[in-house]
């Protein structure tokens, strides 16, 4: 089978509209959270923290020149972060277009981040909105396909906040099997009153910047953001960031939005990622945890990794940075993961103070340089639908 | 390619081998909804919790996954999963203007708890995914499900395709322009020359794995375009038959996803017209509607057709003398952009 190269990144969230920003932003430490949500109006915007884009939607659709008819802002983040990830891999549009570059998205908000709109729609029989086809998650890839003319296979993942690492791994697979010689993957979500007001209703969002892995942990923060991958087969003569080598989607079969106690899923897909690339849990130097900051996944997630690895390697969310992106999370932090990778750097986890008393784990605190070979990247969603990626050193 | 040891399907219709058309549920109010059956399998408890898009495809799953727990992993391909627990959540966002509103809605509308809630009650742990990618959600589902059998030949996998028409996509689809203005007769259907179809939905499952043995039906390959050019959609269909299908070989049956929509029809005869004039053509949209996922049906039609070697007549176009059934070719496209193809075999 294939192997498969990450020749190409893009990305697009809360601290940087490019990949250079972030990896800035995270060199520095800096959080993209606050409390200023001017998206649209909602009664949270002043009350809770977002890691709201920097950049507004018109700006956005005047700089990525839309012209098309009912363009959502979460087509627009994913444009912006495409447009960046194909031109790093320097592919051209004749090769974007070919039948054998693949195009996997993930989303789980897509076009509802339009919330008052699709409420129009969906209840009154009267005049559509522009709107009525971009509602759903495929509506994003259909978008990027539509400007890019791809006629190669185009799919999008939606297993909750997992989505955008199982779209990496079925890209991968694609190559893997020779359905596509090169697969753009990643994922994208927008904030979205819908998303806010579920999430409240859960009893999952922090009043405060979330705090990952620290005891007192009041919940997660949402964020918005896109990020791609062109992962390639034959990348001779290419700037390599990483190779994939290794994943796993696992099941944690317990509760619809929580995770078990003994976090099988967790452990499963991470023992399965392992098993995939051929791996020791001790060759793996650093995990980039899910680390949401709810008190079920960080404390589930802690016990999954020593479950595992007994004595678990360097770790660190980037959840305080760039909050909780959703379907787009898996692809930003394969990004962040992959500037690990490349750089041979470890980025802080931000607001920790004590360790969860029943694991004891201490994230990374503080940036570090430091030899990393292997990078493991764990994406944990409702639905109990857990992936873990491995990144490898090329 | 795969093979398809169980199947199940909870649509519109009772029985679709009832060769009386008259016998069978035609649409009422312009939609064309499941005939759901009584959810045995599922607990009450969770039942009465579950939106319709979960309920059919756990209550069409559940039966045909005799040992669970001997599932290599769970695929979903849907378009829209719980569209009515999604707008309800917002309904009730609105009215009690972002207030303190219960989760329930909003936790079973996102696309993956289909598969979530299988997996939750196989008790199944291994891999779990749900493919949304609109028109084509079900062929990505299906295209995941080769090459996890691939990688894992000795695996079983449970592959499905689920779609609800829920009053607000109704809506959405409405205003979109996607359905007949006038009430229209599934007898009917594909004679009614105007824009628009009939609105369906369903949830079709299988049992996937590399044993011919016991098979109903083999799935040799699978391929999609987005195009909405004729002759793109003609060159692919081609090269998918020249890949695919030996010299000596025929495609049987053609089962065609016309669905009465005169701006899609085009596509559909362009196809039609580039079989052997020994090929059966058939149609399968007045016996479940159109919706996203419509394919999957097919398939589960296909495997009915294949086990039975019996043709009714409402689904045939075109007959031809050809008795046996052997190899079917399934088009479909969804509003002309979308455009499927599968070959399929007969093990028998």
């Amino acid at each position: 089978m294939n192997r498969v190269f990450v020749t190409g990144m893009g990305i697009i969230s809360a601290i940087g509209n490019s990949v250079a920003e972030n990896h800035l932003a995270l060199k520095e430490g800096k959080s993209g959270i606050s409390k200023n949500l001017n998206l649209f109006p909602t009664k949270y915007a002043s009350l809770l923290p977002f890691a709201q884009v920097g950049i507004s939607t018109n700006e956005l659709s005047s700089k990525l020149k839309i012209i098309e008819k009912g363009v959502t802002r979460t087509s627009m983040l994913a444009l912006h972060a495409f447009n960046e990830a194909v031109e790093d891999a320097g592919l051209s549009g004749s090769i974007i277009s070919a039948h054998d570059t693949a195009l996997i998205g993930a989303s789980t908000v897509g076009g509802m981040c339009l919330t008052d709109e699709l409420y129009e729609d969906a209840n009154k029989c009267e005049q559509g909105s522009d709107y009525t086809q971009s509602y759903d998650c495929a509506s994003v890839c259909l978008f990027l396909q539509q400007r890019y003319k791809m006629s190669g296979i185009i799919n999008t993942i939606n297993t909750a906040c997992s989505s955008a690492a199982n779209a990496i791994m079925y890209g991968a697979m694609l190559i893997k099997n020779g359905f596509a010689d090169r697969a753009i993957v990643g994922g994208a979500d927008s904030l979205a009153k819908f998303t806010i007001n579920g999430f409240n209703a859960l009893h999952i969002l922090s009043p405060e910047t979330c705090t990952p892995f620290d005891e007192n942990r009041k919940g997660l923060n949402l964020g918005e953001g896109a990020a791609f991958l062109v992962l390639e087969k034959d990348a001779a003569e290419k700037k390599i960031y990483a190779e994939l080598t290794g994943y796993c989607n696992a099941n944690d079969a317990y509760h619809p939005s929580s995770l078990s106690e003994q976090g099988d899923g967790p452990f499963f897909s991470m023992q399965g990622a392992l098993q995939s690339a051929g791996l020791a849990a001790a060759d793996i130097n650093f995990i980039n945890a899910h680390g949401t900051g709810t008190e079920n996944n960080d404390e589930v997630e802690s016990r999954a990794m020593i479950r595992l690895f007994n004595n678990p390697p360097d770790f660190a969310s980037s959840k305080a940075n760039v909050g909780h992106t959703l379907g787009a999370a898996g692809a930003v932090e394969a990004v962040f993961s992959i500037l690990s990778l490349y750089y041979q750097e470890l980025y802080a986890n931000l607001y920790y103070n004590k360790a969860i008393p029943s694991t004891g784990l201490v994230p990374v605190q503080v940036y570090k340089k430091m030899p990393v070979q292997h990078v493991m990247s764990n994406s944990f969603g409702f639905g109990g639908n857990c992936s873990s990626l491995i990144f490898s050193k090329a | 390619m795969m093979y398809i040891q169980h199947f199940n399907c909870i649509s519109p219709q009772h029985n679709v081998l009832n060769n009386d058309l008259d016998l069978l549920n035609d649409a009422s109010e312009k939609k064309m909804q499941a005939n759901e059956p009584v959810y045995e399998s599922i607990p009450p408890g969770v039942l009465r919790r579950m939106g319709k898009a979960i309920r059919m495809g756990v209550g069409a799953a559940l039966p045909i996954c005799k040992a669970p727990a001997l599932l290599n992993g769970i695929l979903i391909g849907t378009a829209n999963g719980g569209m009515e627990d999604c707008i309800k959540f917002l309904n009730q966002m609105v009215q009690y203007e972002e207030g303190l509103l219960a989760p329930g809605n909003f936790v079973q509308s996102t696309n993956n708890a289909i598969a979530g809630q299988l997996g939750l009650l196989t008790e199944n742990k291994k891999y779990n995914i749900t493919h949304v990618s609109r028109g084509l959600a079900f062929e990505n589902a299906l295209t995941d499900a080769m090459m996890q059998l691939k990688e894992n030949p000795a695996g079983c996998y449970l592959l499905g395709g689920v779609d609800e028409l829920s009053t607000y996509n109704y809506n959405i689809e409405k205003l979109a322009g996607a359905y007949k203005e006038e009430v229209v007769s599934i007898k009917n259907l594909y004679t009614t020359d105007s824009p628009g179809c009939i609105a369906g939905e369903g949830a079709s499952m299988f049992v996937v794995n590399n044993d011919a043995a016991n098979a109903i039906a083999k799935v040799e390959a699978v391929t999609t375009l987005h195009s909405n050019n004729l002759n793109e959609v003609k060159d692919k269909l081609k090269i998918f038959i020249e890949e695919n299908l030996c010299d000596d070989d025929k495609i049987d049956l053609f089962l065609s996803g016309e669905n009465g929509d005169n701006r899609d029809l085009k596509y559909y005869t362009a196809c039609e017209s580039l079989l052997n004039s020994n090929t059966t053509v058939g149609r399968f949209k007045h016996l479940c509607g159109e919706y996203p996922t419509a394919s999957a049906f097919a398939l589960w039609l296909c495997c009915i057709l294949l086990q039975k070697q019996n043709i009714p007549h409402h689904i045939i176009k075109k007959k031809t003398t050809e008795k046996k059934l052997k190899n079917v070719l399934l088009y479909n496209n969804y509003k002309g952009y979308q455009h499927g193809f599968m070959l399929i075999k007969s093990c028998r």
